[in-house]
């Protein structure tokens, strides 16, 4: 493909999904699948615009910032949902009500 | 004919997996159209002459933070629709049509707006640059032009390791009751 705007419709598309997921989803863990997808639709629209718009590869550098946040964002969040499974046996949004036990 | 091939299946799978995301009530089921999704961008990223963080992003995504996810699930034990243990009526964990439509109000927004953003791009190059590899580049760059943010991101990293086993950690006293 030799065209910006097919990228753009896909990340926005993947983008809108992610939303709709982690608004519609009350599992703590689906909610972080959500935005996963969410941080991927910015690190394509990224790459992207480096490739079509003939730009340096700081998009690239940029994307790969991204990946690397995701994958901590996923690490921390996966261990609090596992902390707050031990105390309340839910990993329900609405069981989270409290900051401390 | 192959770039439009590729693209074509990576689109397939990125938007079809992110839809199962969405839509499906099984989390374990969930994560595998999370893989699935991530493929799909990985073989986008290969379309747009992307290499290395088509590699980063299967060997991250797809090997690290799916599996990550998969055992996240079962060490909770994957359940879906169980109610809470105080026995309440609630909002079932997965979501259901009401909580989706009442979602689908901001995203709509979101789309508007993001829509009106991709209208107003008009990029359409004659001639693309040769597909070369970003391997070398890339290192050189994140050496030199993007070192301080490359350091702070190990420590990131780091800070993350120790966080999520503190947090993570049984509690005492708690262990086998």
């Amino acid at each position: 493909m030799n065209n910006l705007t097919p990228y753009l419709v896909i990340s926005s598309a993947l983008f809108v999904v992610g939303i709709v997921t982690v608004l519609s989803r009350k599992n703590i863990i689906a909610m972080l699948l959500g935005v996963e997808l969410i941080l991927n639709s910015a690190a394509l629209n990224f790459v992207a615009y480096t490739r079509f718009g003939a730009l340096n590869l700081d998009g690239h550098i940029m994307a790969l910032f991204i990946i690397v946040v995701a994958a901590a964002e996923a690490a921390l969040g996966l261990a609090i949902v596992i902390g707050l499974f031990q105390i309340k046996e839910s990993i329900h949004i609405d069981d989270a009500t409290e900051l401390q036990h | 004919m192959f770039e439009t091939t590729l693209f074509t299946l990576s689109g397939l799978f990125t938007l079809g997996g992110a839809l199962g995301v969405c839509l499906c009530r099984n989390l374990m089921h969930t994560c595998l159209y999370l893989l699935a999704s991530f493929m799909g961008v990985a073989g986008l990223y290969a379309g747009l002459g992307a290499d290395f963080l088509a590699a980063a992003q299967l060997v991250i995504y797809a090997g690290g933070v799916v599996i990550l996810m998969l055992f996240a699930v079962m060490l909770t034990g994957g359940s879906e629709d169980r109610s809470n243990r105080m026995g309440l009526e609630k909002i079932p964990s997965m979501g259901n049509k009401k909580t989706l439509l009442l979602s689908l109000l901001p995203a709509l927004l979101a789309l508007a707006l993001v829509v009106k953003l991709v209208l107003s791009v008009n990029i359409a190059p004659e001639k693309l640059p040769p597909f070369e590899s970003t391997v070398d580049k890339i290192g050189i760059l994140l050496l030199s032009d993007h070192v301080l943010v490359f350091e702070i991101s190990s420590i990131l990293l780091l800070a993350v390791l120790v966080g999520a086993c503190v947090i993570a950690r049984p509690i005492r006293g708690k262990k086998h009751e």
